[in-house]
């Protein structure tokens, strides 16, 4: 089964490649909005600035072809940065639209030291979702008030940790750099992939 | 607030780790994938790799090494050595990093960490600093702590966070594998100073250290020596910092 990673030109998709590789899954790293009926499911990483996403995404010609593979039941795990472009927008750049499948606006944490830097409890507010110890690293966060949140986390105020809706699931922290609980989020999301649908 | 972290780092030259090989006990040799894949196993909440012979051979670090790390561990990986510009920052990244540390290359030109946090975010991009007390002071130190700049580390710390870097690695060169304990005032007054994590170094000596670290403002602390030549296991130090009342990951 092969996942897709939409890296435009992020950081740390390397990471990812090996933590899908220990999930069970081949990954590979999407050129083109062409490649997307060939993959089983959709991996969003995100070390990278949420405005230097949102033009990539449109440079590339992306956002069209990606929301119609999403919105056809992709499975799809948006990871950090790549979380938030599942968002509304980002107060990071404010003046770009992101992908808006999860309705909100995302915010600067106001913690006593940013980024909020390491390991904090990601705690599930609904049973279809597993608390746990992850990593994260980053200065924005959406808010705990999303409709889909499944788990929030504490960095000066609570924020959206996981959200979910459907076929989507975002995550602020790491899954690839959180330890087990990380690998297990990366399984499911091997788990929910589908056979490829053939292009033409 | 996350949970204080306490990092392992592997000073690797030539593809092993050079601090402190092991002659007995578990662990054999200096291969850097297993040292890393050990000490995430007992329980280290992040890794860094420095190639420490890079910038004075005039290379960047070993990617082979980073790529071979990275794909053993399911922990964050820092990585610095050698590291001249932004194409040395992404080709690091792209070997499998999760961020990237800037030293030398930072301080012959600062607006290199601005150019990468606006691509990469802040925190993806580590200042380490190396500082060397001078008449009472603190001194940045480039090239391997070979070069004393003259600038004054905090103020240095102060200018690299306000350009985008997203944590300060700061290493206390006088401490540095002397196992003497960290450098408890120069943490203190950096934690005071800045509002981005700051991850101390240098001096690293018994559990008791570590939480000294730590409650004195550090977000997390970083040793080499005591856990390769294994004066100390990662479960001692978290223990103690329990016993202190300082919150850590199980």
């Amino acid at each position: 089964m092969s996942v897709g990673i939409l890296a435009l030109g992020a950081a740390n998709s390397r990471s990812l490649v090996h933590a899908l590789r220990r999930a069970g899954a081949d990954a590979v790293i999407l050129e083109r909005p062409e490649q997307l009926p060939a993959i089983g499911a959709l991996v969003l990483p995100g070390v990278a600035n949420v405005g230097y996403l949102i033009q990539e995404l449109d440079r590339g010609n992306w956002r069209t072809p990606l929301l119609a593979a999403i919105g056809n039941g992709l499975p799809t795990l948006g990871i950090c940065a790549g979380f938030q472009l599942l968002c509304t927008r980002s107060e990071e750049a404010p003046e770009l639209p992101a992908l808006g499948i999860f309705c909100g606006t995302v915010t600067k944490l106001r913690g006593e030291k940013i980024p909020h830097m390491g390991w904090s409890r990601a705690e599930a507010t609904t049973s279809a979702f597993e608390s746990g110890w992850a990593y994260f690293a980053h200065s924005y966060a959406p808010p705990a008030a999303l409709r889909e949140t499944l788990a929030i986390t504490q960095c000066g105020a609570a924020f959206a940790s996981a959200a979910g809706t459907g076929n989507v699931i975002g995550v602020q922290f790491h899954p690839e750099r959180s330890g087990e609980y990380g690998a297990r989020l990366l399984q499911r999301l091997v788990r929910m992939a589908r056979e490829p649908i053939h292009a033409g | 607030m996350p949970a204080k972290r306490i990092i392992a780092c592997l000073d690797v030259k030539n593809g092993r780790v050079v601090k402190g090989v092991r002659f007995e006990g578990l662990r054999d040799t200096g291969d850097p994938a297993t040292c890393a894949l050990q000490y995430c196993r007992e329980g280290i909440d992040e890794l860094v790799m420095l190639d420490v012979s890079a910038t004075l051979e005039g290379r960047l670090a070993s990617l082979q090494t980073v790529e071979r790390i990275s794909s053993e561990i399911d922990i964050p990986l820092t990585v610095g050595g050698g590291v001249r510009g932004e194409d040395d920052a992404i080709a690091i990244l792209d070997a499998g990093a999760d961020k990237v540390a800037l030293n030398t290359a930072a301080v012959a030109e600062p607006a290199v960490l601005q150019r990468l946090a606006s691509r990469y975010g802040s925190q993806c991009i580590v200042l380490s600093i190396d500082a060397r007390r001078v008449n009472g002071g603190y001194q940045v130190a480039t090239r391997s702590a070979t070069q004393t700049t003259g600038q004054d580390a905090l103020q240095w710390a102060r200018i690299g966070a306000a350009l985008g870097a997203g944590e300060i690695l700061l290493t206390a060169i006088d401490r540095d594998g002397t196992l003497k304990g960290f450098d408890l005032a120069l943490i203190a007054d950096f934690s005071r100073a800045l509002d981005v994590p700051l991850i101390a170094s240098g001096g690293a000596r018994n559990a008791d250290s570590f939480a000294d670290a730590l409650a004195a403002g550090a977000d997390a602390a970083l040793a080499a020596s005591v856990f390769h030549d294994g004066l100390l296991s990662v479960a001692a130090v978290k223990q103690r910092c329990r016993e202190r009342a300082i919150g850590v990951r199980p």
